[in-house]
């Protein structure tokens, strides 16, 4: 493998309780990009983080990150000296104070960066000798943040950073990740429900759902392969079957028949011709549309 | 100066800033020779990611629209303008072309096509020109 | 860094036990002039084995370091320290609200992060028992006595080593339960149905656990109980691999 993969799943598997979390989920992830994980709830986002760092213990399959074998328990500590994680619930120690929890921390990392430290305790207003329990939701995800961006990490493992957050904090947390991806060497991956925030700062998207990735690549490239193709008949539109692959989805509504192609729209508009239309739109698709699609109904 | 783009648009957002970038040359906020904003700068500023920028930068110096000078930044080039004008040109071309060979399917011989546009043109001037 | 977190997270529960101890110590030392002039009041033709025991304790308090072994190492620190032994060794590992995901972020492997909390742990409790058995020697002039301090180190590393399979249990116990209730609980009424069975059905031997915790045979003989000390320490040493298997493999 000639890329370099920051992290990469392959057939990866996780099963709770008889529950099938994690169905063979393969994962790529380039240096350098921040990558957006989506998925529906339950479709097994949080269970992926916390394999790749060691928390969880994986049925089946391989997970590698920084080339690292998740797996090893030895492995596992040294991902986590590169890597940077932070959980859904923030979940931190209550009884410490703000400056507390960063001297803990810092400890922990030879590579801490100072610089960055006093940048953030600043930019994100954070009170230091308040007990962490008494912060609140949004304070907590940047003390949680800070706590990950300081300490000179590879990767960012990020699992809903601005859940619970009020758009300006939201923005905040969004710039702090954009400005440290243009200002050091990191690549971020996070989960996130909001796509309007994937489609701001990720370059790279994966979407998950009920354990496998069923859309995965480069955010433009695919909004450039995914398209909609309209075509309009004189009378009712036929019930047509269409081969073209890239396919996902064909809609019949009176006289227009609505395709959906996550490969292009040539070998499509192709075989639309042929039914002699009145016209053929090829549209563009939201990555919303995208997600709503391939993230099937819940069962 | 440059806003931020729409990420729900379902335009990819290099493009939008693509199209930022030109607007802003032809309403002169941005002149010939003046330097752009640093990708870095500006991917905090705007808030998204700075591969995008950059994606949006080499695009642009691929279209002749800005200069990438190593070290130092981006730039306007000089024959911004012209690059835009180039553009014109060529759709203008495409415009003729069809024209062209819709009169020649009518059996239209080059020479009568020949005359007709001369004669087109002249009777715009004649007429006080809209274009000069 | 991990040792001061271990720190943070019991150090109420050693600052509170080490008071109480310390308070129950000197009170044994400073109320033995007063048991002393009540003795010959004590009763001592009372029948059956209730009668016996009375006439036993009664003995045991004539002198002094007698007095000493049977109030305070054979009662009260053999409670205390059991007692405590289970708070400290109830760890909280588990639970997320406590942090748990943050700790398991750090770049320490999961038997380290035992280990040093197991091994702080340990020290608190081998201080509870320590100091205020060393008080002892310390206090007893003051009430005109006199009591060995090697006696009282002595006696000391044995009950310490048959309570760390108490604390050994209990953190065990933590890496089953994500909560703190039910490691306490449980482990405590292992003590006492061990504690039972020792006395009513076997009666406390010398060798059993709660006799090394006693100190018996050293009390009696001046011998150390080296085969309940290895045992013990044995014991331990299996709940705290147990403990370690166990975080190892769990999911959070």
């Amino acid at each position: 493998m000639a890329e370099s993969w920051v992290i990469e799943t392959a057939a990866l598997r996780k099963s709770y309780d008889g529950v099938e979390a994690l169905r063979g989920l393969d994962l790529q992830v380039p240096a350098g990009s921040i990558c957006g994980f989506l998925g529906r709830n339950g479709a097994g986002k949080t269970t992926t983080m916390k394999i790749l760092l060691g928390m969880v213990h994986p049925t089946g399959g391989q997970a590698r990150v920084l080339g690292l074998a998740a797996e090893s328990p030895r492995d596992s500590v040294e991902i986590r000296r590169r890597t940077a994680f932070v959980g859904e619930e923030k979940d931190l120690y209550g009884t410490m104070t703000v400056e507390e929890i960063v001297r803990f921390t810092a400890a922990f990392f030879p590579r801490w960066r100072d610089d960055l430290q006093q940048r953030y305790l600043r930019k994100f207003e954070l009170p230091l000798n308040r007990k962490i329990k008494a912060l609140s939701r949004g304070m907590r995800t940047k003390l949680s943040l800070l706590l990950a961006l300081c300490r000179g990490a590879e990767l960012l493992l990020l699992d809903e950073p601005t859940s619970g957050l009020d758009p300006a904090m939201a923005e905040d947390v969004l710039q702090a990740l954009v400005a440290q991806v243009a200002n050091e060497a990191i690549t971020v991956f996070f989960s996130s429900h909001q796509i309007a925030e994937v489609d701001q700062i990720a370059d790279r998207v994966a979407i998950i759902d009920r354990g496998r990735a069923v859309v995965a690549g480069d955010l433009d490239e695919l909004r450039e392969r995914f398209c909609r193709v309209r075509i309009v008949f004189d009378g009712d539109a036929p019930r047509a079957s269409f081969r073209a692959p890239g396919v996902e989805r064909v809609q019949r509504d009176g006289r227009v028949l609505t395709i959906l192609s996550s490969r292009g729209a040539d070998a499509v508009v192709e075989e639309a011709r042929a039914l002699h239309p009145l016209s053929v739109d090829v549209d563009r698709v939201t990555l919303k549309e995208i997600f709503l699609e391939s993230a099937a109904a819940e069962e | 100066m440059l806003f931020r783009p729409n990420p729900s648009l379902g335009v990819p957002i290099y493009l939008q800033l693509m199209e930022q970038v030109k607007h802003a040359i032809e309403t002169g906020a941005l002149r010939p020779g003046e330097q752009l904003p640093g990708i870095r700068p500006l991917a905090e500023e705007l808030v998204i990611n700075v591969n995008t920028i950059a994606k949006a930068y080499r695009e642009l110096e691929h279209e002749g629209v800005i200069e990438l000078r190593h070290g130092s930044g981006a730039y306007v080039s000089e024959n911004a303008r012209a690059g835009k004008l180039a553009e014109r040109l060529r759709a203008a071309q495409s415009v003729v072309a069809g024209a062209v060979e819709r009169l020649r399917a009518r059996g239209v011989n080059d020479e009568e096509i020949r005359r007709l546009f001369e004669a087109e043109l002249a009777g715009l001037t004649r007429k006080g020109g809209r274009r000069g | 860094m991990l040792w001061y977190k271990s720190w943070l997270d019991t150090r109420w529960r050693f600052l509170i036990g080490l008071a109480l101890l310390l308070c129950s110590a000197a009170a044994t030392v400073l109320t033995y002039p007063q048991l002393v002039k009540l003795l010959p009041l004590v009763p001592t033709n009372i029948q059956g084995p209730l009668g016996q025991r009375i006439r036993e304790s009664a003995e045991l308090m004539r002198s002094y370091p007698s007095f000493v072994w049977s109030n305070w190492f054979r009662q009260n620190l053999s409670e205390g320290a059991t007692l405590f032994a289970v708070l400290l060794g109830t760890a909280g590992l588990l639970s997320h609200s406590g942090g748990a995901l943050f700790t398991l972020s750090l770049p320490v492997s999961r038997r380290r992060l035992l280990g040093v909390r197991a091994a702080a742990g340990l020290a608190e409790l081998f201080v509870l028992v320590l100091v205020p058995s060393l008080l002892i020697p310390l206090l007893s002039p003051a009430i005109g006595e006199r009591y060995g301090a090697g006696a009282a180190l002595i006696h000391s590393v044995c009950l310490f080593t048959a309570a760390s399979v108490f604390f050994s249990l209990a953190f065990l116990l933590s890496t089953i339960y994500s909560d703190v209730w039910r490691p306490l609980l449980i482990a405590l009424a292992f003590a006492i149905v061990l504690a039972l069975v020792d006395q009513l059905l076997l009666r406390s031997p010398a060798q059993s656990l709660f006799g090394v915790m006693r100190g018996e045979t050293y009390f009696r003989a001046g011998r150390l109980p080296w085969e309940g000390l290895v045992a013990s320490a044995a014991v331990s040493a299996a709940l705290f691999y147990g403990a370690v298997v166990n975080f190892a493999r769990r999911d959070f």
